[in-house]
């Protein structure tokens, strides 16, 4: 059998030209996934996409006119980014525009990820539960402080949606292989092939040449091997991308773990069989005794507000850490007077220039000082008020504190920007990073069957 | 004569990511199976090794060699969990500056 991922992400883009190919070449079924949580917990906390309105709406419709037109299920996973409910309630309703727009009809299943606390406080006290690497074990205290929880659903939930005649499927938190395997294990063929095809093609265009943007790729199921190739006639499926692609963002090079076991291409052989396409074989898949799910989860951690300033003044880089010190003890005095406690802040000084990007890894020993430093001031308090209160007296410490050798005493940061103050946004913290054994995989994942 | 090489020299990629919120995962992919099993061999690519680069304990750090795409992967855990108040590189995607400058 034959199917396409559309592209990496739903809102990336894919081009009309390798769709159209895609979809006359006889696949039956196309899919893409629509989420990661790679953008860090912000997005799963404020249940936000991370990519715009527009760009969603251009990639589904196109695929939806597409699908129903050739009478093949698609299949959308991680709906909205996080794959929460309200994510979920955000990519349903503009599936249900498009529809109305261009009056297409089909049976739609929506499908939750949001597992029930409760559901999860009993797992725990069963021992069913257990750290996805080095983070502490997961507690009740944990999911009371926690802000939004998902669990990333395996094949099972998908596959009843199309046993029960789902054509589009709108998935919650999903793994992105099973995006793809679904379809091909309903149908019978070998799990390990199923599993490493829906790897290959579930980051889209990551393993075709030339590296311009996202697009489709179709992969063909044979006995004993599967092909993958691009949509787009002009670009190249190489074998070197594709054999390193099960490396990619997993701490593994060949096992990629999946609810219902373990996807090994330790010794998958790939041959190049034409300039444009690859052949997998000998992949291998190790059922799990268990079947878990993975959970994912976060916490508030406050409200953050920053202001971005460059010091150029080489006296003042020579001595910049011990200045910020200073500055936020000062800063800490002020804001006592005005009865906000600071030490309930976290206040920190990230200075470009100065390791901020490996901080205490940063390997480099001390050369020249740079002629510039970019400091951000970054603050996180419990409220917006509170945050911005306390940058406030940040920034004009920082802006008139004296350091010895001082000679600009009108000011020591330069100001890209008026105003110099941003808030940013709600701070969130994974605290949830688990598996979570499953007695039903279905348990977790509420199907609502709609007739769109 | 013995002159080093860096491995920025003798990789095609050098890259790190993350591998979900907690881990960082660092590849190093070879061009031809001769300098891979050169590299490998030199031992540079060992667990000690990224522990040191790293400041972890070398029981935290895994090193992970995939012939098929003359690769090695090295695991290890983030300094700060991906995007929580004290993280400085969401993606992980600037973590792998001191493994350009090993030399075998």
């Amino acid at each position: 059998m034959r199917l396409m991922a559309c592209s990496g992400m739903i809102g990336y883009g894919f081009t009309e030209v390798a769709f159209r190919r895609g979809l006359a070449a006889g696949v039956e079924m196309i899919g893409c996934d629509a989420g990661s949580m790679d953008p860090g917990p912000y997005y799963l906390g404020t249940q936000t996409p991370f990519v715009s309105e527009q760009a969603t709406r251009r990639d589904l419709a196109i695929m939806l006119e597409g699908a129903v037109s050739a009478g093949i299920p698609m299949i959308i996973g991680s709906a909205g980014g996080g794959g929460s409910n309200a994510q979920l309630a955000w990519t349903r309703n503009i599936v249900e525009e498009i529809a109305a727009e261009k009056e297409l009809n089909f049976r739609m299943a929506v499908i939750s990820a949001e597992p029930d606390w409760d559901f999860l406080k009993a797992r725990i006290k069963a021992g069913k539960t257990a750290p996805l690497g080095p983070i502490d074990e997961l507690t009740s205290v944990t999911i009371d402080a926690t802000a939004r929880v998902v669990a990333m659903m395996g094949v099972e939930p998908l596959q009843a949606a199309l046993d029960g005649g789902a054509e589009v499927i709108i998935a919650g938190r999903c793994s992105d292989a099973a995006i793809y395997a679904a379809l091909p294990l309903m149908r019978g063929h070998d799990p390990a092939l199923a599993w490493h095809l829906g790897k290959i093609v579930e980051c889209g265009a990551q393993v075709i040449e030339p590296r311009v943007g996202q697009d489709c790729i179709i992969g063909t199921l044979g006995d004993g091997w599967f092909e993958v190739e691009p949509g787009h006639p002009e670009k190249f499926c190489t074998r070197t991308r594709v054999a390193a692609h099960t490396l990619y963002e997993n701490p593994s090079p060949s096992e990629l773990k999946e609810p219902s076991g373990i996807l090994d291409s330790a010794n998958a052989q790939f041959e190049q069989t034409d300039p444009r396409t690859v052949r997998v074989t000998a992949s291998r898949f190790r059922p799990a005794d268990v079947y878990t799910v993975k959970l994912e989860g976060v916490r508030r951690a406050g409200f953050r507000t920053i202001f971005v300033a460059g010091i150029r003044d080489p006296i003042l880089i020579s001595q910049v850490r011990d200045f910020t010190e200073t500055c936020r003890e000062r800063a800490t005095n002020d804001l006592a007077v005005l009865g906000i406690d600071a030490t309930n802040a976290i206040i920190n000084f990230r200075i470009y220039g100065e390791h901020a990007v490996m901080d205490s890894r940063e390997p480099a020993v001390a050369g020249p000082p740079p002629n510039e430093v970019c400091v951000v001031a970054d603050v996180i308090a419990e409220t917006e008020t509170e945050s911005r209160a306390v940058l406030a007296k940040v920034r004009y410490s920082m802006l008139h504190t004296d350091f010895p050798g001082r000679l600009c005493i009108s000011g020591n940061l330069a100001f890209p920007f008026s105003p110099s103050d941003i808030s940013v946004g709600e701070v969130f913290d994974f605290n949830i990073w688990h598996t979570v054994e499953l007695d039903d995989p279905l348990a977790p994942f509420p199907i609502e069957m709609v007739d769109v | 004569m013995s002159s080093k090489t860096k491995l920025a020299d003798a990789a095609k990629v050098i890259r790190s990511k993350n591998a979900g919120p907690l881990l960082l995962t660092i590849d190093v992919i070879f061009e031809d199976a001769e300098t891979y099993d050169r590299v490998l061999a030199s031992g540079i690519l060992s667990a000690e090794a990224f522990a040191g680069l790293y400041g972890v304990s070398h029981n935290e750090v895994a090193v992970m060699p995939y012939a098929q795409a003359l690769a090695v992967k090295i695991t290890l855990p983030r300094l700060h969990r991906s995007g929580g108040p004290a993280d400085t590189d969401v993606y992980g995607a600037q973590q792998h500056a001191p493994v350009l400058d090993l030399e075998f």
